[in-house]
């Protein structure tokens, strides 16, 4: 198996995927025991569509995901969504790809009889088309629990009005972009439910490139050898959001990176930076760098320099777009890179393997990516006037879902150096609480808060006692059930309101308590949050008559900043299954957990 | 042994995904189960790739073993 997946990730062609895809078909795998780490992926739709499947289930093993894959038989997705008892159902699916071709729905005389069509007619047929999509998509949601992702339609270049096309109240193209429109706004509100842009990714690519014709009129194939692979790779995306694998922060060098030049020999008035050439390309860069700050992206700086040659940039620079004030940490200095970075992750306190490291010198990239192999370093152009280009094709950074939480990321990190600075002049650590001002709120989770809520227990790594990762379904299960409470911790202080940030999942059974998932956001560690939270739990358990909690832990190779919680909290009798679970106990008889004096906590 | 087979080796060997000796003139494709209607398809549309020909459906349909596939491969590619 591992030879397999090392020679096609050496040559990811079309072939080379396909045949490695059939080599591990034939090896009749047994089901994986790792079901945190199996992704099953179905793959249904109008055409022919195995090629598709073989390309999406190869490059989800090449993320180092367990797969199974179900592929749909040639335009039998509508009996294979309606049946229950389908394959489809039966390998219960996480991700669900809907391929369908306009053409296949459309009446066969469309193309020809559509400059006789009344404007009345086309949009009578549009809406059918949209709807008859639509109306798939809904089964599947009442059927399965799976991420759902939809192939748009792909707006043709013929039509024959020719030139005029758009001089038509519905010419041949808004036909087809207005069938888009109408299935992007019927899905905007959907969790589970992502509409692909195929229309898009195949202007990007080539329409004119997208099918081979050759293969369409044999085996209706309905994409190119070349562009299979890049469809699957716009699937994996959603795989990798799903599976909280994306990428949190930027790591960016300054000389020639940001800039052009190196501060330190050709000084402020030398350096290429401005809104003109040359240094428009960096000033570009900035602003792209900036559009990914303001959706949540963290930045850092790391760079050979003398601090004040390279802060001076920032500061006086006409044209700097980026300000000190954007960047979560900073190490300017002369020490090695691999160093800094690991020093960076531990300030802004998140993982290796969420960095991005961004540097033109191709020796310090080489020393990071060997030292960190985690990181994911990106191999620049060399010319700065595509660096613009590349982090906008990075497509690393993406989420299902954003929150309020996320736009407002960047300051809460500008809050977090503020709070460290008041936590070196402080005396100890409980002065150091004292003066935050923490307020607490801590309630079960309203629909409002739930999207976060899932996100939360998507991506948390750190503090999270059991890593147990419950989709938005399972969450919304969970809060319907009266044997389950699912807790919202929001977190605010005298810098700034961090808006939820922790998550539990208490499952009731008998007259004991189990804290099924404890989880926080690693921006709040060592405020002694997590005590008020449990203090929380503990109280309502008393109130509901309950005997004992018992708390669960499952270590991973993450987790050790939680791995103590239970027991700095009292909990004792600590017993470890085969499957590596730990229970911890707490006797409501004997013990109590009381909400730290200097946090206010708010309950609704 | 020439470039074109060469090439057509490859592209044999990664659809069939069997080792260079294993492929055989003789090689039939309804006593091989690996060259079913999906294989034979890619095998097709990658010769017609790699040596920028096409082929006709009536070709297509008359390929029934590696030889077959040879001869009408070097007929297309000679001048």
């Amino acid at each position: 198996m591992k030879e397999i997946l090392e020679s096609v990730r050496k040559d990811p062609s079309y072939l080379n995927l396909w045949s490695a895809y059939k080599k591990i078909q034939a090896l009749n795998l047994p089901a994986p025991e790792d079901e945190t780490n199996t992704i099953r992926l179905a793959v249904i739709g109008s055409t022919t569509l195995e090629p598709l499947a073989a390309c999406f289930d190869v490059k989800t093993r090449l993320e180092g995901f367990h797969v199974e894959t179900f592929v749909g038989g040639f335009n039998t997705y509508r009996q294979e969504v309606l049946d229950k008892t389908s394959d489809l159902y039966k390998i219960k699916p996480d991700v669900v790809v809907l391929s369908v071709d306009a053409w296949s729905i459309l009446d066969k005389m469309f193309l020809a009889n559509f400059v006789r069509m009344s404007i009345k007619e086309r949009q009578a047929v549009q809406k059918e088309l949209a709807e008859s999509v639509l109306s798939v998509i809904s089964n599947l949601e009442s059927n399965t629990s799976s991420l759902i992702l939809v192939n748009n339609f792909v707006v043709p270049v013929f039509t024959p009005f020719g030139i005029v096309d758009n001089k038509q109240k519905v010419g041949m193209k808004r036909f087809f972009e207005g069938a888009n429109e109408i299935l992007a706004d019927k899905l905007e509100k959907s969790s589970r439910v992502f509409l692909v842009d195929l229309d898009n990714l195949a202007s990007s690519f080539g329409k004119s490139r997208i099918t081979n014709w050759n293969s369409w009129y044999r085996g209706s194939i309905p994409f190119s050898d070349d562009f299979t692979p890049i469809l699957a790779d716009e699937y994996i995306r959603y795989v990798l959001a799903l599976k909280g694998r994306t990428k949190k922060c930027i790591v960016l060098d300054l000389d020639n990176t940001l800039w052009g030049g190196i501060i330190g020999e050709d000084g402020i008035e030398g350096i290429k930076l401005g809104n003109t050439a040359p240094g428009i390309e960096y000033v570009e860069f900035q602003r792209s760098l900036l559009s990914l700050y303001n959706r949540g992206i963290i930045l850092a700086v790391c760079s050979k320099n003398n601090p004040d040659d390279a802060l001076r940039v920032f500061r006086e620079h006409p044209s700097q777009v980026l300000k000190e004030e954007h960047f979560a940490a900073l190490r300017i200095n002369w020490q090695n890179k691999a160093a800094n970075i690991e020093e960076l992750a531990k300030e802004i306190n998140i993982g290796l393997d969420s960095m991005v490291f961004l540097d033109d010198n191709p020796i310090e990239r080489a020393q990071v990516s060997q030292v960190h192999p985690e990181v994911l370093v990106v191999d620049m152009p060399k010319n700065p006037r595509l660096y613009r280009e590349m982090i906008e094709n990075l497509n690393v950074f993406d989420v299902l879902s954003l929150t309020s939480e996320d736009m407002a990321r960047g300051e809460m990190y500008v809050g977090k150096r503020k709070r460290t600075e008041l936590e070196q002049s402080a005396t100890s650590i409980e002065d150091f609480l004292r003066t935050l001002e923490l307020e607490v709120r801590i309630n079960e989770v309203t629909d409002f808060d739930t999207p976060r809520v899932v996100q939360l227990i998507g991506k948390t790594n750190q503090f999270n006692l059991t890593t147990r990762r419950y989709t938005n379904a399972e969450v919304s299960e969970f809060r319907k059930s009266n044997d389950a409470i699912v807790y919202s911790m929001a977190v605010h202080d005298k810098f700034g309101d961090e808006g939820v940030v922790g998550v539990a999942i208490v499952k009731k059974k008998d007259h004991d308590w189990w804290i099924d998932s404890f989880l926080m956001s690693c921006r709040v560690i060592g405020r002694s949050v997590e005590t008020a939270f449990l203090a929380k739990i503990v109280a309502d358990a008393r109130k509901a008559h309950a005997t004992r909690i018992i708390g669960e832990y499952v270590p991973t190779k993450k987790n050790p900043p939680a791995s103590d919680l239970y027991q700095r909290h009292g909990f004792g009798m600590p017993v470890t299954s085969d499957d590596n679970v730990t229970n911890w106990i707490l006797n409501l008889d004997e013990h109590s957990i009381d909400v730290p004096e200097w946090i206010e906590l708010t309950e609704e | 042994m020439t470039d074109l087979d060469t090439k057509l080796l490859d592209i044999l060997t990664r659809v069939f995904r069997i080792e260079r000796n294993e492929i055989k003139d003789d090689l039939k494709r309804k006593d091989f189960e690996p060259w079913d209607s999906m294989a034979h398809l890619m095998l097709i549309s990658e010769v017609e790739n790699e040596f920028e020909i096409f082929f006709e459906d009536e070709e297509v349909v008359d390929i029934w073993t590696v030889a077959d596939l040879k001869k009408i491969l070097k007929q297309k590619v000679s001048p």
